[in-house]
């Protein structure tokens, strides 16, 4: 079941919900008047963000994941909070992808995509011990 | 998601898979399933059409990669394992294209991600149907 209130939307961590969240950030973004490319940037980062936590975090168990989608200048930002235990996806170190598939470190896929479609990626335990993971993809400056 | 399976002669037998709608983690093992399906059905060559696929995650792109393995008559890895996957698919795959499992009209943002995962080099693309199946 999801529930939003205002800029805020809370699922169940299962991947029947990565839809709903796709499209609740997509709604969102394109009210806050943010271009095409912009969203689709971000929809491909919080899709691996989010099924990540659901199969990495959660490990499919059920929990709860909250994703939060504002405007903060010229950046759009979303905010993922869930109660997985704590895993920072920004100290993954990232594949070199000048070595052949066979020799490229295994693990970190979808963090990869997380980092290379968007501007910065930040996490912080909250003071109720949540994982938030802060996704940010600026609006280009024409 | 739906998957459309049809299949068409060129100078070989050629199995086209089209994917419509979105390729996430809740179905890419959807398509690894067809693909499974139509190589013990005897195909041995599959073009994928992603012309009306809007969206693939990593994890579609382990979808593709293990299509490339079950062409190979291997088992493919377990899908859940990101790179560890796809690096287990690179194994023996050797380097440059493969020659069995072609893309078809991918839309420009599909493309993207393939290229921004490293692994767009891995896949012919085509835009014409015809072109692709003589491909093969």
């Amino acid at each position: 079941m999801a529930m939003t209130q205002g800029s805020i939307l809370q699922v169940a961590a299962e991947l029947a919900n990565l839809a709903v969240v796709r499209h609740f950030v997509e709604e969102m973004a394109t009210g806050l008047k943010f271009d095409c490319s912009v969203i689709d940037d971000m929809l491909q980062a919080v899709e691996e963000a989010v099924a990540n936590t659901i199969l990495h975090g959660y490990h499919r168990r059920p929990g709860e994941i909250q994703v939060e989608v504002q405007r903060e200048g010229s950046g759009l930002v979303v905010r993922l909070r869930d109660q997985a235990p704590h895993f920072d996806p920004t100290g993954f170190p990232p594949p070199d992808l000048t070595l052949p598939l066979e020799e490229r470190r295994p693990g970190g896929l979808g963090i990869y995509l997380m980092r290379q479609f968007t501007d910065t990626v930040t996490y912080r335990v909250t003071s109720d011990g949540s994982n938030e993971l802060t996704l940010v993809k600026k609006q280009p400056v024409i | 998601m739906n998957i459309s399976v049809n299949q068409v002669q060129g100078r070989v037998p050629v199995a086209i898979l089209g994917v419509q709608g979105d390729l996430d983690a809740t179905n890419y093992q959807e398509l690894i399933a067809k693909a499974t399906e139509v190589y013990r059905a005897g195909a041995r060559d599959i073009l994928v059409d992603l012309g009306q696929t809007s969206f693939v995650s990593s994890s579609g792109l382990v979808a593709l990669h293990s299509i490339a393995v079950i062409l190979k008559g291997e088992q493919p890895p377990n899908s859940e394992e990101g790179w560890s996957a796809i690096h287990a698919v690179g194994r023996g795959l050797g380097s440059g294209a493969q020659q069995h499992i072609k893309l078809l009209n991918p839309q420009p943002k599909v493309e993207r991600v393939m290229e921004k995962a490293g692994l767009k080099e891995l896949f012919e693309i085509y835009t014409d149907l015809a072109a692709a199946v003589a491909s093969f």
